[in-house]
């Protein structure tokens, strides 16, 4: 929230919130996932458009942070696959946009995920 | 109010309470089994207690009592500003009676302590799961449920493997 308000500003980045998963290019994974939330969250990532990416947000959606319990998923990596992770407990808004700086860069970095030359999906 | 209010519980619930007492000023009153609930239940709701502030249990089975459960219920009387606490014991596998006849808003309650301490309520309209999924199994606040179980549910351990499989084949 703060990373996206006035002080900080993600928009300056080029990035913009939306209100739909349909419209997304990039999940932030922001709090910690229960087994009873996962498939609800896959759900979301399923309607995302390729090409997609994910960013895990603070500890609990890393790595399930300090809830080592029966109803917390350890990481939502178990669920789906996660580009960026940003630990903190919470994460500085500073954290969060280096996350989404690192994901640019790696973006950058992909070649064949999308364009004109973008790898064929396989039919499952 | 609370001395006439007990001096009236005793008489009509004589033999069924085992300790009444206060503690750090919060009126409590344990009963012997649990089958004079419901008639509680209905004779305070009769005496202003129109309340039900929570309904929860407790689980004592590492404390060596004779009992494994304590269902805990906390009225209040709204018109003379006075709460009471009513503890009832039961034994493992014991049901006790739903009181969502006197109390409408046990309904959730009752459905809540079933979920999490597998403590069955007879009468109640619909007793199912109302915070884990319906598929969980076990009971977790219950003392003898493992912090971690191996088990983890199926609609999760299929959705680990459908990642999987994109992921085997470059899909993000």
């Amino acid at each position: 929230m703060a990373a996206g308000a006035a002080r900080n500003d993600l928009d300056r980045f080029g990035i913009i919130f939306r209100a739909s998963p349909r419209q997304a290019d990039c999940l932030i994974v922001a709090g910690t996932l229960t087994y009873k939330m996962a498939p609800i969250l896959r759900r979301v990532y399923d309607q995302m458009s390729h090409p997609r990416w994910v960013i895990a947000m603070g500890s609990c959606a890393c790595s399930g942070g300090v809830f080592r319990t029966y109803a917390t998923v350890q990481g939502v990596d178990q669920i789906v696959p996660v580009d960026i992770y940003v630990p903190g407990c919470p994460p500085r808004p500073e954290a969060l946009i280096e996350g989404l700086l690192k994901l640019r860069e790696a973006i950058k970095r992909e070649s064949k995920n999308w364009g004109p030359y973008a790898r064929k999906e396989v039919a499952i | 109010m609370t001395e006439g209010l007990l001096k009236e519980i005793f008489e009509n619930f004589n033999q069924e309470i085992f300790e009444v007492g206060e503690f750090r000023g919060q009126l409590y009153l344990i009963l012997k089994d649990r089958n004079s609930i419901k008639p509680l239940m209905r004779f305070l709701k009769e005496r202003s207690f129109n309340h039900l502030q929570t309904l929860t249990a407790v689980d004592y089975s590492q404390l060596g009592r004779s009992y494994r459960f304590e269902v805990v219920y906390q009225l209040y009387s709204i018109s003379n500003r006075c709460a009471l606490r009513v503890r009832v014991p039961l034994k493992e596998e014991e049901n006790i009676e739903s009181i969502v006849e006197e109390y409408p808003s046990a309904n959730f309650f009752e459905r809540e302590v079933f979920d999490l301490f597998g403590i069955r309520f007879t009468g109640h309209p619909d007793l199912k799961r109302i915070l884990l999924p319906a598929s969980w199994k076990g009971h977790p606040l219950r003392k003898d449920y493992p912090l971690e179980p191996e088990e983890k549910p199926e609609d999760f351990l299929s959705l680990k493997e459908f990642k999987e499989i994109l992921a085997t084949h470059g899909i993000k």
